[in-house]
């Protein structure tokens, strides 16, 4: 059955949007990313304009995070104090983000810039995610004491246990300086905002590596933390831009819903290694579908630019 | 020359002093002028009539059919052209960056150029009409080539180039055509002919007011022209949505919220039996 879309303008089967939905609510559930790497270029693909699929798709992940996020605050996986802090230095990092796209656009070039940021962002994350989750599998299988990263640890720690302002973050089970949190946070906000993504695939990993934080506490927090950015986007997009369209995220989110349910309780019986080697897997794919994308000849040389 | 006529008559009739014969002479003028006015072109009107002209958006418009059909010389062939009126388009541009990677290079601006182009002829165009015609009544990609302002482009080869990629462009997303030999014929008995077509309307045409124009053209020339009216309209809660999401913005952010958080947590409480505690 077809339904058309007010916004997008264009009339779309409603099985492609829920299945879409389903899709990549279940990731979101299980890894804790808004999935917009994937959502957005498919339903470019399925014909909805550019600037309506992005924006729709923030609209959608607001229902499949709060799906998330309470199913995994529900069994005690939400930090919510470091959720807050990474949403403050997002919110920075955001402001800092799009004022250096304004500069990028500036100088020219622009397009390159955020085009290879997101290929090296995608690719270091992926490849670094796989390879340490393969080492940690297989130093959980021969039980090996790990002691060369407990050294390595503990520099890295007296540094940052050397900043003012330590905090205990009791679901994490974790201390750290409130600014850790809030310059990670700026950090992929600023990132986020370049490549015009949500960064859930980079606050993941930022989470896990760098603010050391147990893997199913940090799916529960960054969904809790890409709620409250995906709002803002949703607002901004629908009130600025006019590119949300409320039929297109109602279908999308049927599926998301849902997925983001499923794919928590699933998330749970998977270990943190399991959980972080797929995902890696799938930032990778990405990374591979874009070079593909950059180095084969496109059928179409034109495409559709902001507005009409 | 009818003043000279005109005149000679009253003289002869005041010359022949009979008020009876002047009227007789006038009625035989009059109906001699009429039929040389009436005798003066060959041809007989075109007509053209869209069937279908109002085509309404709802939740269920994936797309519709048109049928133009009318009237016209026996021995004239014909063109349709549906347009949608002329705007100025801005397009982002894929160019090899660093002789291998693709990407958006730049912005390219169709100035002069309908959203919406189709052109059906009962025969091959080119054939038909000669370019000056064309270009006359922008038929054919050819000629719409030649109307339409493209910048920023180096020379004429790089406007061909990406008028090409444009028309592509549209084709692919069913708003630009061009075909022959889908325009039905028949010859009526009074020996007039009668034309018609069927064609679909693609749900992609964004809703607006569309012109059928219909050429009867013969040894490469336009003839005669007629024209008729296609508009799309969105209605009902389509047309509340589109209309909301563009004059009460701000509302229809808060609405699209609020659905999302709702149905976040109406999904949620369905699972909560299901998702099982700690």
């Amino acid at each position: 059955m077809y339904l058309y879309l007010p916004v997008a303008l264009t009339s779309i089967n409603i099985l492609v949007p829920v299945g879409l939905g389903l899709a990549v609510g279940l990731l979101s559930g299980l890894f804790g990313v808004g999935g917009g790497f994937l959502m957005t270029p498919l339903l470019i693909m399925f014909g909805i304009p550019s600037t309506v699929a992005a924006a729709t798709d923030s609209n959608q992940i607001v229902a499949a995070s709060t799906s998330g996020t309470y199913a995994h605050w529900k069994v005690g996986n939400v930090d919510f104090k470091m959720g807050l802090y990474l949403l403050v230095g997002g919110s920075l990092g955001g402001v800092v983000g799009v004022q250096g796209i304004k500069l990028l656009r500036a100088m020219g070039n622009a397009d390159f810039v955020i085009k290879m940021t997101y290929v090296l962002m995608l690719g270091i994350v992926g490849v670094y995610m796989f390879v340490e989750s393969l080492q940690s599998m297989k130093k959980n299988k021969n039980a090996v004491v790990e002691e060369a990263k407990t050294e390595k640890e503990s520099a890295m720690g007296r540094f940052l246990k050397s900043l003012p302002l330590q905090t205990r973050f009791e679901k994490s089970g974790i201390t750290h300086s409130v600014f850790v949190p809030i310059v990670l946070g700026a950090f992929v906000g600023i990132l986020a905002a370049i490549m015009g993504v949500g960064g859930g695939f980079l606050m993941v990993p930022i989470m896990v590596y760098m603010l050391r934080m147990p893997m199913h506490v940090v799916v529960g927090t960054s969904l809790f933390q890409i709620l409250f950015t995906c709002i803002e986007v949703t607002f901004l997009q629908a009130y600025t831009n006019h590119s949300v369209d409320f039929i297109l995220a109602v279908l999308l989110l049927l599926g998301s819903t849902v997925g983001a349910q499923v794919g928590a309780v699933f998330g749970r019986k998977l270990k943190a290694e399991q959980l972080k080697i797929l995902l890696a897997g799938i930032v990778l794919a990405v990374t591979v579908k874009i070079i593909f994308e950059l180095t084969l000849t496109p059928s179409l040389l034109l495409s559709q630019a902001g507005g009409h | 020359m009818h003043m000279h006529l005109h005149s000679f008559i009253i003289h002869y009739a005041r010359f022949i002093g009979s008020t009876r014969f002047l009227g007789t002479l006038l009625l035989l003028l009059v109906y001699s002028l009429f039929q040389l006015v009436a005798a003066k072109p060959a041809s007989a009107m075109l007509t053209a009539r869209a069937n279908h002209d109002h085509i309404t958006i709802d939740f269920f418009y994936h797309g519709s059919s048109v049928s133009v059909r009318g009237e016209a010389d026996p021995n004239v062939d014909l063109v349709i052209k549906i347009t949608s009126p002329e705007g100025h388009q801005v397009l982002k541009q894929k160019g090899k960056v660093g002789g291998m990677l693709w990407m958006n290079v730049g912005q390219l601006k169709f100035e002069n150029t309908p959203n919406f182009y189709e052109v059906f002829s009962t025969k091959k165009i080119d054939d038909i009409l000669s370019r000056d015609e064309m270009e006359k009544y922008t038929i054919g990609y050819t000629a719409l080539q030649k109307h339409v302002e493209v910048s920023p482009v180096a020379n004429e080869e790089e406007k061909a180039k990406w008028f090409s990629e444009f028309v592509r462009f549209k084709e692919d997303s069913k708003v630009y055509a061009t075909s022959f030999g889908k325009i039905e014929t028949t010859m009526t008995k009074d020996g007039r002919q009668d034309y018609y077509i069927l064609t679909d309307w693609p749900y992609q045409a964004q809703p607006g007011d569309y012109l059928v124009s219909v050429y009867a053209v013969k040894s490469g020339k336009v003839v005669e022209q007629a024209e008729a009216k296609v508009n799309v309209e969105q209605v009902g809660m389509v047309k509340a949505l589109a209309t909301m999401a563009k004059n009460n913005a701000a509302f229809y952010g808060f609405l699209s919220i609020g659905v999302a958080l709702g149905a976040g947590f109406g999904v949620s409480l369905v699972f909560r039996k299901g998702g099982g505690a700690h």
